[in-house]
């Protein structure tokens, strides 16, 4: 009797926290973000910590599906924040970019075959099949033969912002194998002594391959900031019209705060604030 | 009060009414399951009628399509013909099981008829343990020590040089994904057909060799016949989880949408390929792109499909062969 009286009193608690506790996290503020899949990890960390900050006062939800249907998104009103990892274009016209980040995409080689640097017409012409076999004359490489040339799955925006910034928006040649992470693209160069492929800068300097420079400026987190890499692809959240309220406290502090540029450092470049 | 009825010994009606009950939602469950895959995946038969389950497309483009288009997509967004992937699941499970079927009937007859018990002893608890290990695992195996070892030592220059502009010769090849696929159905098939081999009186057996067979003419004639019902149901089993593997293959395979020519001599077991499972791992980020989402829900469907035809099929075959039954 007594043990049933406690129990009830138990599940007759848990119901009123079950039922409040929704009620109460409906008060917060909610700000949706849809958009780049190549932001998306960073976005993820920035939100996650600006929650952790003000707890209880902001609740996000952050979805996947690529540039295009961010904009698309943001355009219709079905979202406060969009997130791009393209340069605004004409048609974007009543839409604010904010550049929260940028980072550098590298060609990397098999740690086996030294190439020291590329000119951007010569990566255009490897990844889009126009040159097919490795020659000394493509940086001074040392392997022979046919070019293994590894691309990302079509869904992968590194895959977008690599064609736009360094293939002149060409398509890498058909015959290309898709990696479908930018650990696996890794793995498939390291084990492949005639191959070349491209990841963001911070898989590239982990070490273990060899990455070549473009033009003559190697590619890591200093070119990118400095802007004298080619291939630096900047990450943006874009809102309909100027950024307000709950969108616009979050977005200033992505731009501003100490804790905020600490986890865009760890693996991007920060932008500096805007003036 | 309640709570002491519910310890007391159940009166028979009542935990016949729960069990139901439990039973009825594990029905439910897949059943919603079904419901939801077909809804998400209609746009895919709404575009294309059926004619998405052939060829005659460049599924490549038709993807990069999808991931492209905006969304409100317009109807040529849908246009899709999955032949290569539906080929690549059928390839790299029917080679698999065909040679896993003869290993594990090889292997099975070994443990249970000539080998010593001590071996047994030892054997049949490590095929269970090969039976459990994760997909991913040999995933590993195969990018880390396979896939390389293919890569720069099994292909040669010229074979890499016959292939340029087609498909590049990585060792991310079907040979490698046929291979460890094979590797992890076995066991699986091994373990059941051991077991009903075992479940065969070895009076029948005695008697075959009374009558004058020698004793593996004998396991031909009666225990393997005995025990056919069995290794049907491991053959649909193994088959199941081979077309359902999905990351092994996506890691080992060689991400392309390739359909390996067997026209090609040997150059065929180098080729990459995609099947329905792994082309569902690669493209799992795009899925909130509505024709891109349509698409993995409708290869989604089709490996659904699969499972149920499997276990209609194999119920269908085991029909005739309920008289060689030895349980039951």
């Amino acid at each position: 009797m007594h043990r049933f009286r406690r129990l009830s009193l138990a599940f007759a608690v848990a119901g009123v926290v079950g039922v409040a506790a929704p009620v109460a996290a409906n008060a917060t503020a909610l700000v949706t973000i849809s958009g780049a899949t190549s932001s998306y990890p960073l976005v993820a960390l920035l939100t996650a910590k600006y929650v952790k900050l003000h707890p209880h006062k902001i609740r996000f939800k952050v979805t996947q599906g690529g540039t295009t249907v961010g904009i698309n998104d943001v355009k219709a009103g079905s979202v406060t924040i969009a997130d791009v990892a393209q340069e605004p274009t004409s048609a974007d016209a009543g839409l604010t970019f904010y550049p929260i980040a940028k980072y550098a995409i590298c060609v990397i080689t098999n740690k086996s075959n030294p190439v020291s640097n590329l000119t951007a017409a010569q990566v255009t012409s490897i990844f889009t099949g126009k040159t097919k076999e490795w020659s000394s004359a493509l940086g001074g490489a040392t392997a022979a033969g046919p070019i293994t040339v590894f691309s990302r799955t079509s869904v992968a925006g590194v895959l977008t912002s690599f064609k736009s910034l360094l293939l002149e928006g060409k398509s890498v040649v058909s015959s290309a194998t898709e990696e479908a992470s930018e650990g696996l693209m890794r793995q498939a160069v390291e084990s492949s002594p005639t191959g070349i492929g491209f990841v963001s800068n911070f898989q590239a300097n982990k070490g273990g391959l060899n990455v070549a420079s473009i033009g003559g400026v190697a590619c890591n987190q200093s070119t990118a900031a400095s802007g004298q890499y080619p291939g630096v692809s900047v990450f943006y959240e874009v809102t309909r019209g100027k950024a307000t309220g709950a969108a616009s406290a979050f977005i200033n502090w992505v731009d501003s705060s100490a804790s905020a540029k600490k986890i865009i450092e760890s693996q991007w470049v920060a932008i500096p604030p805007a003036a | 009060m309640p709570l002491e009825r519910l310890r007391k010994p159940w009166p028979d009606h009542r935990a016949e009414r729960t069990l139901g009950a439990v039973s009825l939602l594990v029905g439910a469950v897949i059943l919603a399951m079904v419901v939801f895959v077909t809804v998400r995946a209609w746009p895919i038969f709404e575009h294309n009628g059926l004619s998405w389950l052939g060829s005659g497309g460049n599924l490549e483009d038709e993807i990069t399509r999808m991931t492209a288009a905006s969304s409100n997509p317009t109807a040529a967004d849908y246009h899709l013909r999955a032949w290569p992937v539906i080929y690549g699941a059928l390839l790299t499970t029917g080679i698999a099981l065909v040679l896993g079927l003869v290993l594990a009937l090889l292997s099975s007859i070994f443990i249970v008829e000539l080998a010593p018990a001590r071996v047994r002893n030892v054997v049949i608890p490590v095929v269970r343990l090969l039976a459990s290990v994760p997909s991913v695992i040999y995933g590993l195996i195969g990018i880390l020590v396979l896939v390389p070892y293919v890569g720069n030592h099994l292909v040669t220059e010229q074979q890499r040089q016959s292939m340029q502009g087609t498909a590049q010769l990585t060792g991310e090849s079907l040979l490698v994904a046929v291979v460890i696929l094979t590797v992890m159905i076995t066991p699986i098939m091994i373990a059941l057909i051991c077991e009903a081999l075992t479940a065969v009186p070895p009076s029948w057996r005695e008697g075959a060799i009374a009558l004058g067979l020698n004793p593996l003419r004998a396991v031909r004639a009666v225990t393997l016949r005995a025990i056919r019902p069995a290794i049907v149901a491991a053959a649909v089993l193994a088959t199941a989880r081979a077309l359902g593997e999905a990351v092994m293959i996506s890691m080992v395979s060689g991400g392309k949408f390739f359909t390996p020519r067997p026209s090609d001599g040997v150059v065929f077991l180098y080729e990459p390929l995609r099947t329905l499972a792994s082309t569902i791992v690669d493209y799992r980020e795009g899925i909130s792109s509505p024709p891109l989402g349509a698409t993995i829900y409708s290869f989604a469907f089709l490996l659904l499909f699969a499972a149920f035809a499997l276990s209609v099929a194999g119920y269908l075959v085991k029909l005739p062969l309920r008289k060689y039954q030895t349980r039951g």
